[in-house]
């Protein structure tokens, strides 16, 4: 029983950070309908500079949110800006250039990051980073514990943002409707830039409050862009209730998969979710519960 | 007219192709290869170091017989397929005397296949797996013991001191990985130790815990992990946190003798055993030196793969300066009949095993003390006397 | 147009000597890269470029088609050579499956099912050690030391794939296709069977990617999951030679291939050694910048946009008459 609790504290624990990631694609799929492909690389850049003001200004990490958050946003809303938002009035033969950017703004952030940073494996190691709280045997690991914490606060935050602010119901109004939103004075432009940066701050936390946990190289990016559409898909597109559900259900699915299955299963057990969730309930979760 | 702008373009093309070779060659070039990027950079990078310590003192003595010995290094970026083109690049296109290097067993078993097609003699520096010499290639030498021979230095201390009755083997899902489990395994069937568990995982994990808790549940008194750097702390920091207390650790080599490991896992790294290829206080000449003069110049700690790069950097050039021509056959022979003593030990090529061309050495343990390296077994060249039992409460606190 | 005509047949003539005129190893060998990524690029574009499906998920096929050679010589202990023949059979069997769960699905959610397919196939690879060994891969003796031979091979596959494309195109089921890239759902009103005809793509498009797998297999000598199942070093590859070349075009790939082959192995010797050695650490840098700039500005790709090439070449020299359009 004790190895059921423990491995699913530990699936829920990195589910938090899933959720973070899944979140902000899934904003971006809502609204603009791309894929995006430069996710998880989007984090990367955030880890980094994380990085650097632990080693060289021995900002802890937690404190550094309040840096790469904005900082990725200003990115995101870059890239968007100049990069993305130009494709939309070109007509092209296939219509997922936009997907296709995005691996170019991720190869680029990779190469980029590599170029400063080279290859070797980084990581930061704060007085707490092996803490550990003890609940009748079962270990929590402090730093997920605060990363989980941080990520509801943040998804909280979200949420009250896209309810109740007037440039939250733009984003939401975008999403379901571009035309309808353009017709009634949304800066459909400016929304689509404001939501790519949202997403990218996003990622920019969820990178921030892994580095404590993982390490760092600049080809990490790529297997949480992975994870993220797997959310985003699970969860539904769009939706970020679906897409806290999603990443709570792929952390604790590879956790038990990992557990009961093999450990050397474990990414498979994100990719046949996917499939499955895709082929029998194209619609996400969200379908169940109507948010 | 705008399409014959593209015929300059071309010519400028062809031309590339062409000047490479042009460029001047009054050295002797060696290639070698190795993971300067990628997952097994760390690793690279101090053999690197070791191998252009080594060719400055060497060209420093008088070359290979008053020419410049010099080392093209390539990089495999930890991965096989462009290991393999590294390889034939460095053959084809820039006419290397012979191969050097090799670190990661898959990569070093690619370069190998292209260097005996080419008939090309390669001296491997690290790569482990037993296969790499036991194809019957007979260019290809290898200067490191075999992963079967890893847990030899290991099998006296665990007969007569740590007496485990069960074991569990976790390692990475690579060929160092599997050739390590598959070689442990037999060991421990050897040794009268029941093996209650097994598995494999792929490296770059997050979360090791699942597979921790597993092992947790079997509660072996020997555990054997074979992993490069980067998981090897992740395990052990995880293995804290969980609380899983076999009463031994031990690592099979790679990761768990790096500084970095040390660094990465901290308090985690303590009192954990590995296997070692080598260690700076052994009886070979220069070995201290060495050790003290990589300190000194780089401002980091080397460790056995290091000292395989920098005794093979010496063998290659021994064996150049005894070959009767540049020619690929030539330098064969004079690898094949090599029998001189390196910081890494002796060096002499047998067959044994099943194996060719293999130089043949033992191996002792390492075990991490007050966050330092020492030699504990065997006893006659320890530098520190093992810790063991160990209280994993008290060490952990 | 008599002068596109000279071009093409020098450039083919050129291809036809090239091994002839170029001995060294290293050469051929990039040379042989680029046609095999034509082929691969080619059958990405009927699928993607053609029929509208985007695949994100071709690396399944050729990793297939490189597995089935590679498990003739180890499971049974036959020739890898057998293996281009089973391996675009194989192929299509799997390709079929997998359209079977995919096809339902569009636009993005066919992107990404696709895309986790071939992951799935991956991670199996690397799993299931007693079919595959996992990562330590399949090495084989390859048959030719001359690569001479494997050029001619790359170069008949690769006429072989054009040309079959093309005759598909000039077809009925090239109108097809075409219609459903279009307008999938005012096909189907017309009678044309949305899924067949997609699937048919599909067949052809995986036929000739797992040949070129099986060819790869024989050729390199050593495969493993993560080379030929690769997200990013197959399926995006494919995706980008097309995209690069031209989309939708019959010989956007062919360009597109022999462009980024040639390019990344320029920049990753510093330009064949003229440059210093951290511009080969650019090479991956170089590349990306290069899709950010070709989607940014040349969304149909160097052949889809010719125009566009053309009339940059005509600003360095004189000054066009007339704007006559975007």
């Amino acid at each position: 029983m004790d190895v059921f609790i423990q491995t699913l504290v530990s699936g829920i624990l990195i589910g938090g950070i899933y959720a973070l990631v899944g979140l902000g694609m899934t904003l971006i799929m809502g609204v603009m309908r791309i894929i995006n492909l430069a996710h998880g690389q989007l984090m990367m850049v955030a880890m980094y500079i994380t990085f650097v003001l632990y080693e060289f200004l021995h900002i802890d990490p937690y404190f550094s949110l309040l840096v790469s958050m904005p900082a990725l946003f200003l990115v995101g809303v870059l890239i968007q800006k100049y990069l993305l938002n130009p494709l939309l009035r070109i007509e092209s033969i296939i219509p997922q250039n936009q997907i296709l950017m995005t691996v170019g703004v991720a190869m680029v952030l990779t190469e980029v990051m590599r170029f400063i940073f080279h290859s070797d494996y980084k990581s930061v190691k704060t007085p707490y980073s092996s803490a550990v709280l003890y609940i009748s045997s079962i270990a929590f690991n402090f730093p997920m514990l605060i990363a989980f914490g941080i990520a509801m606060i943040l998804t909280a935050g979200l949420f009250f943002f896209l309810l109740k602010t007037d440039t939250g119901k733009s984003v939401r109004a975008t999403a379901q409707n571009k035309d309808a939103a353009l017709l009634l004075g949304v800066n459909a432009e400016w929304i689509t830039q404001l939501t790519y940066g949202l997403g990218a701050a996003l990622a920019a936390a969820a990178g921030t409050l892994l580095l404590p946990i993982y390490y760092l190289y600049p080809d990490v990016g790529g297997q949480f862009t992975l994870k993220a559409f797997v959310i985003t898909v699970l969860g539904g597109l769009g939706s970020t209730v679906g897409a806290i559900m999603g990443g709570l259900v792929l952390g604790v699915a590879e956790s038990l998969g990992a557990t009961y299955i093999s450990m050397a299963l474990k990414d498979a057990v994100g990719m046949v979710i996917f499939v499955l969730v895709l082929v029998f309930m194209p619609g996400g979760l969200k379908t169940l519960t109507k948010v | 007219m705008k399409r014959t702008a593209i015929i300059p373009v071309a010519l400028l093309f062809s031309l590339g192709m062409f000047i490479s070779p042009v460029l001047a060659q009054e050295a002797v070039r060696v290639g070698v290869i190795l993971p300067v990027t990628g997952e097994k950079a760390k690793f690279g990078e101090i053999e690197k170091k070791s191998f252009e310590m080594a060719l400055e003192e060497i060209n420093a003595a008088g070359g290979i017989n008053g020419k410049k010995l010099e080392f093209l290094f390539e990089d495999d970026t930890g991965r096989p397929d462009v290991a393999r083109s590294a390889a034939e690049k460095l053959i084809t296109k820039d006419k290397v005397v012979m191969l050097g290097g090799g670190y990661g067993s898959s990569e070093t078993f690619a370069v190998a296949n292209v260097a005996q097609e080419s008939g090309m003699p390669f001296l491997v520096a690290t790569g482990s797996d037993n296969k790499i010499t036991a194809q019957k290639w007979e260019y290809i030498f290898r200067i490191n013991p075999p992963v079967s021979d890893y847990p030899k230095g290991l099998e006296s201390f665990l007969t007569e001191v740590v007496k485990p009755q069960t074991a569990a083997i976790l390692y990475e899902n690579t060929n160092f990985g599997s050739s390590g489990q598959k070689e442990f395994q037999q060991t421990c069937d050897r040794l009268g130790i029941k093996v209650v568990m097994s598995e494999g995982y792929q490296s770059g994990g997050m979360d090791f815990k699942p597979l921790l808790v597993n092992v947790k549940k079997a509660n072996p008194d020997l555990m054997y992990l074979i992993s490069y750097v980067m998981d090897a702390s992740l395990l052990m920091k995880q293995s804290m946190e969980l609380r899983l207390t076999p009463k031994i650790f031990v690592g099979g080599g790679a990761g768990y003798t790096l500084p970095e490991f040390q660094k990465n896992a901290g308090k985690a790294s303590d009192a954990v055993f590995s296997a070692t290829l080598w260690y700076q206080t052994l009886p070979y000449p220069g070995a201290k030196e060495y050790f003290d003069k990589f300190g000194k110049k780089f401002g980091i700690e080397t460790e056995y793969h290091g000292a395989e790069g920098y005794a093979s950097a010496y063998v290659i050039a021994d064996a150049l300066k005894r070959a009767k021509s540049m020619k690929q056959d030539d330098v064969r022979e004079a690898l094949a009949a090599t029998d001189m003593m390196t910081v890494f030990g002796p060096v002499k090529f047998i067959a044994y095993d099943k194996m060719t061309n293999q130089n043949k050495l033992p191996t002792y343990v390492v075990q991490w003390l007050d966050g330092k390296l020492e030699l504990v077994w065997p006893k006659e060249v320890a530098s520190k006397p093992y810790f063991y039992p160990v209280d994993w409460e008290k060490v952990w606190k | 147009m008599k002068s596109s005509h000279w071009s093409k047949l020098s450039v083919v003539l050129l291809l036809a000597v090239f091994p002839i005129i170029v001995p060294s190893d290293y050469y051929r060998h990039i040379f042989i890269m680029a046609l095999m990524w034509v082929v691969i690029g080619s059958s990405w574009n009927l699928l993607a470029g053609y029929t509208g499906q985007i695949s994100f998920g071709h690396a399944a096929f050729f990793g297939v088609g490189a597995y089935t050679a590679g498990l003739c010589v180890t499971k049974l202990h036959i020739s890898a050579w057998w293996g281009m023949l089973l391996a675009g059979p194989v192929s299509m069997l799997v390709a079929f499956l997998i359209g079977c769960v995919c096809f339902r699905l569009r636009g993005p959610y066919f992107n990404l099912a696709t895309l986790a397919i071939a992951e799935i196939f991956r991670l199996t690879a690397i799993v299931w050690r007693d079919l595959t060994d996992g990562m330590q891969g399949i090495l084989i003796m390859r048959t030719f030391r001359n690569k001479a031979y494997y050029y001619y091979l790359a170069l008949i596959l690769a006429a072989a794939c054009i040309y079959a494309i093309y005759r598909v195109m000039r077809s009925k089921w090239g109108y097809y296709f075409v219609a459903i890239r279009e307008d999938q759902d005012a096909a189907e009103s017309m009678g044309i069977s949305a899924f067949r005809y997609k699937t048919f793509s599909l067949l052809i498009s995986s036929f000739f990617t797992g040949l070129a797998g099986a060819f790869y297999m024989n050729y390199m000598g050593f495969i493993d999951p993560e080379v030929v199942f690769s997200l990013y070093f197959i399926s995006i590859m494919a995706i980008l030679v097309a995209i690069i070349g031209g989309a939708g075009t019959i010989w956007g790939p062919a360009v597109g291939a022999f462009i980024m082959v040639l390019l990344q192995e320029t920049f990753r010797s510093s330009f064949f050694g003229i440059f210093p050695k951290w511009v080969s650490e650019a090479h991956a840098l170089a590349f990306g910048l290069l899709v950010i700039f070709v989607i940014r500005y040349m969304t149909n790709g160097i052949v889809g946009d010719w125009v566009k090439v053309q009339r940059l070449w005509s600003k360095n020299k004189e000054q066009p008459l007339a704007s006559t359009g975007s």
